[in-house]
């Protein structure tokens, strides 16, 4: 692989583009493919091939060539609201999994940069918030403020949108209330019950990186029943 | 769903590129039966027989360290290994866990 190569990957890879890096294993000629184009010279006769490891998000040696294939694609995206404590190492372990954060918090005082390095913070209301993220179905949110007038609106923006994962802390009184408030606002029991609350997996642990262990744990766990 | 791995091993190479050691990169590229990193899992191997990343479970990292230091020193740009199914004779290279994988490394130049 050439320097330059290297260096159009990681640009391709912080800019979150969707990229194949095809590599020729007889003469070591690799080349980045982005998904709709032509793949270039020596490659171009495998098109369908690499579309459809493309589509199947595989990595993988094409049939009968010597040509290998390894698809890029975009982090899946998590929403925190609350820039609470167990966000920070929320955020620690998701470093290394490879997950795409951002936090939504009204609260300044929790909201700041210097709490969170190097991740978008939306200092703004839930329902503003929103507006400047780009969500679908593949998008998990994470509430944990337990204050209705905060995780409320986030819930119920999650939840009309299809979020593949909807956690939200707080005991199970609070979850019983928060379930309440959100049939009464019209969401019916599968919706609802889609919702992981309290969220996270048993684990028995009480602190705050413990909490994220276990919140990142159900998190991985339903990115790949998915 | 799947979520991409990342394991930043890339731009651990760029680093040690930038730190002027010559770099071998290695890829999984197949695998069969059961073998414990998935096709794409990187490592990275230096001049000096620094490495970082993984392309097993430990079973087979020593070997590919030494194919890369041959790679560098032959000056070859690439090479593709197959490692298969331990046995007592071979148990230094071999995959405990009964599986095969084929490994390519590459110069990075």
């Amino acid at each position: 692989m050439k320097i330059k190569t290297l260096e159009e990957i990681l640009k391709k890879k912080s800019s979150k583009t969707e990229f194949a890096i095809l590599t020729n294993l007889e003469n070591g000629d690799s080349e980045i493919y982005l998904p709709g184009t032509s793949p270039k010279g020596e490659f171009s006769k495998y098109a369908d091939e690499i579309e459809n490891f493309f589509k199947s998000k595989k990595n993988g040696v094409i049939e009968n060539s010597e040509i290998f294939v390894e698809t890029y694609i975009k982090p899946i995206k998590v929403i925190i609201v609350g820039a609470v404590h167990i966000a920070q190492y929320l955020v620690d372990f998701a470093k290394s999994l490879n997950f795409e954060i951002s936090i939504i918090d009204p609260r300044g005082y929790f909201a700041s940069e210097q709490r969170f390095p190097e991740i978008k913070v939306i200092n703004k209301w839930p329902k503003e918030a929103f507006e400047e993220i780009e969500t679908n179905s593949s998008t998990a949110l994470i509430a944990l403020t337990h204050d209705p007038k905060i995780d409320d609106p986030a819930l119920q923006y999650a939840l009309k949108n299809k979020f593949y994962y909807i956690g939200a802390l707080g005991s199970k009184k609070t979850h019983e209330n928060r379930c309440q408030r959100l049939a009464e606002a019209g969401f019916n029991n599968n919706e609802i019950n889609s919702i992981h609350g309290p969220i996270g997996i048993k684990l028995g642990g009480k602190s705050a990186p413990e909490i994220a262990l276990s919140i990142i744990a159900q998190l991985v766990s339903e990115t790949y029943k998915k | 769903m799947k979520n991409s791995f990342d394991e930043k091993i890339l731009d651990e190479a760029k680093d040690w590129i930038k730190a002027n050691q010559k770099v071998v990169l290695a890829t999984v590229i197949q695998t069969w039966g059961s073998s414990p990193r998935q096709v794409g899992s990187r490592m990275i191997v230096n001049e000096k027989g620094d490495f970082s990343g993984s392309v097993s479970g430990g079973c087979v990292e020593s070997a590919v360290v030494s194919e890369c230091l041959s790679l560098i020193k032959d000056n070859k740009p690439c090479k593709k290994i197959e490692f298969k199914v331990s046995n007592e004779s071979a148990w230094e290279v071999g995959l405990a866990c009964g599986g095969e994988i084929a490994v390519y490394i590459e110069q990075i130049h």
